[in-house]
Formats: structure tokens, C-alpha cells, sequence
């Protein structure tokens, strides 16, 4: 009787094995499971839409009075839709499908920032790039997060139709939630072409936002440290 | 063979041999200057002679806008607009996407201002004869323009230098010229050109360099994502191709420290050659 229990057993955890593929990081990773799924929906509704994208783009450069026809802009449509698709690729990212897990009990609770972290946006006004640098920083709560996931945060904020106000309060929120640390500080500093190719036309002007959470909104030596260790 | 200066930069355009009523961009006598076939280019240039002719084409006189033109357009620009934002999974009627259809089609059409404009209205007779024949250089002239690939900015400076043979320019114009190149659909070896081609059929000067350092958005924001990575063309002219002499003091020059004024450290600044050694002079000060 103990042997059929054991070879039971034995039969349960080889169909376990199996079904999760013999690789025992995914059954464990449910957040990397979930993406490998959510991926390939999301490149299907791109492909999906590309058509429509691409006869919006034909139009435009028609209107704008080119010659379609012309070598250079034979598959400038196609281009066009592919990179403004690559440009609001945030649309389709959660902050825990890219955070993977990557949270570690550190023990640690002093300030960590990360600085000049290279930001492009689209304007959602205009349609028109915006750029510059987000420094993060955060107080870790004991836990700390792997450094390059403050940068993917800001890729999935980043890369949608944006203002910048926003976008430096998503990524603090985002940061937030995701974490719970004691405090958390995002400045953005980014030029809009929207300001300096067109309208204004002010080459040299910069944006400059700041969201602070917790520690750093309560405690002004807090927000002036922070403030010192990225301005330099 | 003697041939004038003048027609050897038409040569170097390589442009179409066979129509000489097509209208080029910034030839504003209307007729293109056949080149010789002596100077003909190599065959190993066929292609970009192939993509030249095509150029020449687009840029015909009939294509060129006008603003009741961008008017009409405007409505099936900001269709097309809505059509995209929606093609992107967003939501046309939020607020702040209400009007961006019509931002966004307006915008682009500044950016392609350039095909509303052309060379005789923008030089407005500010030819002026001057006995002058040392090198006039207007540099660090900001542009902007639109990668015709992707449709995706490119930001950059562009730097000027002729040599005048007794008539000299405005020099606001050789701005206004990059302007009107720049705010189109361009590549930025063509843009170079154009620059080069279009000041020298204004003047017949004895010589001109032009050189562009772009970034390039559609290498930056997207695709390879080399943040720094810049871009650098150049299009020497008469004198300036022959003579590397002409060419290393334009180059020389163009690297030197510009005299900073505390408000005008971005604008164009204009260095004129002078016999006698640059630096003794005063008017730059190395940083």
C-alpha cells in the first residue's frame, strides 16, 4: 500500500516535472509566464494594426504635398507606423511584468539613486519627441530592487503619448506601489521639440519636474541631499 | 575644355542630363545647366545619379505648396492623425488627445515648410557687390529637419563657408537657404547639397563648403539607440575641393574657439579670414 502511495507520489511529481516544462524557474516565476504570453498578443495586435497605420502615413505625406513614389519614401509608411509603434511600446508593459522579481531583501536603508537615466518621449500634443535625463531616487524599506528595473520603469512610462508632469508622477507612483519604500524622488530634466524645432522655437530652453514621495516630501534635508547628489 | 567654375558645381550635382526644363530646387533662373558629358560622373555613381534624377523629379516647381494648399489638407492630415492614435491602442477623445489630430497635422506641416518656400523669394535681392574675395563663414546655424525614413526628427548645426567673387550675401540668407532644405523630408547627404548647390547659383562664388553634424532621432530614440552617435557631411565646391589649402583653413576655422558673448553663446557667429596670423588679432578668446 505504501508503495503505490510512494509510486503516486512519485507520478504526481513527474507529471509536475513535465507540465512545467522541466524548467523549475518558471513554475516559480508566474510573472515571466504571464509575458512570454501577454508578448506574443501584443505583437499580434501590432501586426494587426500596421495596415491602417500605414495607409494614415501614406496620406500624410501626400498631404504634405511629396511625391509618394519617390525612391526615398517607397516604404516610408511602413517605417513610419513601425517606429511610432516602437515609440509607445509602454502601452503594452506592466511594472511587474519587468520588475521579474528582481526585489532583494538587503537589510538596507539608506538613500539609492540612480542619475542620467537617457528619457525619449512623444509630446502627446504634438506628436513630436521629447528628451532628456530622469534621476531616481529612492529610500529603501529593507528591500531593494535591481538597478536596471528603475531604469525599465521609466522605459514603460516613457514610451507612450506623454506630458512630462505625468510622467515623472507615474514612474514615482510606479516605483511606489511596486516597492513600498520609505520615500521616493524622480526629477526629470528633458527639452521638448515641440518647443524648439517649431512654435517658440527656444533652442536652449529645458523642462524641468519633480515628483517626491514619503521621506522626501516630509523631510527637507532628505530632498536636499538627493537634490545635491544629482545636480552635480 | 575650358569650362567655367560655375558649371563644374552643376556637374557635381549629378543632376538629370536629359530634361533641361525640369526646375531643380534653388535654381531659380529656371533652367538647369547641362553638365558636360566629359564631366560626366564615373559609372560607379550611377546609382546615386539614379536616385538624383528621382530627386530632381520630386522637387518639380508643380509639386511646390502653397498656404491655401495646407489648408485644404489640413482636415485629411488630422484624420490621418486620428487614425494613428487610435492605430496605437489610445483613446482619440481623452482630453489630452482631443486636439491633437490638428496639433500634430499643423506641426508637421511647419516641419515641411520648406516646400512652400522658394529661393528667389527668400534672398529678397540681398546680393550685394563687395570687393571682397576672402572666405566668409557663418557657423553653428542650428537645424532642424525630418528623416524621410522615418519620419522622425534630425537636430544639428550646420556650418558655412564661401569664398565671394566680388558678391557677397546677406548673411541672415545662408540661414534662410538652410531653412528652406532643412524643413522637408531630407537625408542629410542631400540636404548638404542642396545648401551647397542652392548658394552657389545665387552667387557664382569662387568657392563653397558646407558642412552638417546631425543626431539623428531615428538612430537615437529608436532601432541601434546610440544616444551620441553623430552624423557628419560635407559638400566642398569649386575652390574648395581643389585647393586643400582653402579647404584646411575653412575646416581650422570652423574648430576654433568662437568668442563667447554671456547672452549669444548659441548663435551664429561670423568668422571673415584675415591675411595675417587669426590669432593675434583679439577678436577670439580660447577658453
Amino acid at each position: 500500500n505504501e508503495e503505490t502511495k510512494a509510486s503516486q507520489k512519485n507520478d504526481v511529481a513527474v507529471e509536475q516535472f513535465h507540465s512545467s516544462n522541466a524548467f523549475p524557474e518558471l513554475s516559480v516565476k508566474k510573472a515571466a509566464h504571464r509575458n512570454l504570453q501577454e508578448g506574443s498578443r501584443k505583437e499580434e495586435e501590432d501586426q494587426c494594426r500596421l495596415p491602417s497605420m500605414e495607409a494614415a502615413y501614406a496620406s500624410i505625406l501626400r498631404e504634405l504635398g511629396e511625391d509618394v513614389d519617390r525612391h526615398g519614401l517607397l516604404r516610408t509608411p511602413l517605417r513610419a507606423a513601425k517606429a511610432m509603434q516602437f515609440f509607445t511600446k509602454g502601452y503594452h508593459e506592466t511594472v511587474d511584468d519587468v520588475l521579474n522579481d528582481a526585489i532583494f531583501d538587503e537589510g538596507h536603508d539608506e538613500m539609492v539613486i540612480v542619475k542620467d537615466i537617457d528619457m525619449f518621449s512623444l509630446c502627446e500634443h504634438h506628436l513630436v519627441p521629447f528628451f532628456g535625463k530622469v534621476h531616481i531616487g529612492y529610500i529603501p524599506n529593507k528591500k531593494v530592487v535591481g538597478l536596471s528595473k528603475l531604469a525599465r520603469i521609466v522605459e514603460i512610462y516613457s514610451r507612450r503619448l506623454q506630458v512630462q508632469e505625468r510622467l515623472t508622477k507615474q514612474i514615482a507612483v510606479g516605483l511606489s506601489e511596486a516597492l513600498k519604500p520609505r520615500g521616493v524622488a524622480v526629477v526629470i530634466e528633458a527639452a521638448h521639440m515641440c518647443m524648439v524645432m517649431r512654435g517658440v522655437q527656444k533652442m536652449n530652453s529645458r523642462t524641468v519636474t519633480s515628483s517626491m514621495l514619503g521621506a522626501y516630501r516630509d523631510d527637507p534635508k532628505t530632498r536636499e541631499e538627493f537634490l545635491s547628489l544629482t545636480q552635480n | 575644355m575650358e569650362h567655367s567654375r560655375q558649371t563644374e558645381f552643376t556637374s557635381n550635382d549629378g543632376k538629370d542630363t536629359r530634361d533641361t526644363t525640369l526646375v531643380v530646387n534653388g535654381h531659380f533662373d529656371g533652367v538647369v545647366k547641362k553638365p558636360s558629358a566629359a564631366l560626366q560622373s564615373p559609372a560607379t555613381e550611377s546609382g546615386s545619379h539614379r536616385s538624383a534624377a528621382s530627386v530632381s523629379e520630386s522637387w518639380k516647381e508643380e509639386h511646390a505648396r502653397s498656404v491655401e494648399d495646407n489648408e485644404v489638407s489640413l482636415p485629411s492630415l488630422a484624420a490621418a492623425y486620428t487614425t494613428i492614435l487610435r492605430g496605437l491602442g489610445e483613446d482619440p477623445h481623452r482630453q489630452g488627445l482631443a486636439k491633437t489630430p490638428w496639433r500634430a497635422a499643423t506641426a508637421m506641416q511647419f516641419f515641411t515648410k520648406g516646400y512652400q518656400e522658394t529661393i528667389i523669394d527668400v534672398l529678397n535681392d540681398a546680393i550685394f557687390d563687395e570687393d571682397h574675395d576672402e572666405m566668409v563663414i557663418v557657423k553653428d546655424i542650428d537645424v532642424f529637419s525630418m528623416c524621410e525614413h522615418h519620419l522622425v526628427p534630425i537636430i544639428g548645426k550646420v556650418h558655412i563657408g564661401y569664398l565671394p567673387n566680388k558678391r557677397v550675401l546677406g548673411l541672415s540668407k545662408l540661414a534662410r537657404i538652410v531653412e528652406i532644405y532643412s524643413r522637408r523630408l531630407q537625408v542629410q547627404e542631400r540636404l548638404t547639397k542642396q545648401i551647397a548647390v542652392a548658394i552657389t547659383e545665387a552667387l557664382h562664388p569662387t568657392g563653397v563648403g558646407v558642412i552638417m553634424e546631425a543626431t539623428h532621432m531615428c538612430m537615437v530614440m529608436r532601432g541601434v539607440q546610440k544616444m551620441n552617435s553623430k552624423t557628419i557631411t560635407s559638400t566642398m565646391l569649386g575652390v574648395f575641393r581643389e585647393d586643400p589649402k582653402t579647404r584646411d583653413e575653412f575646416l581650422t576655422l570652423l574648430s576654433s574657439q568662437p568668442a563667447t558673448y554671456n547672452d549669444w553663446q548659441n548663435n551664429s557667429i561670423i568668422f571673415q579670414s584675415m591675411a595675417e596670423d587669426h590669432s593675434s588679432d583679439g577678436c577670439c578668446q580660447t577658453r
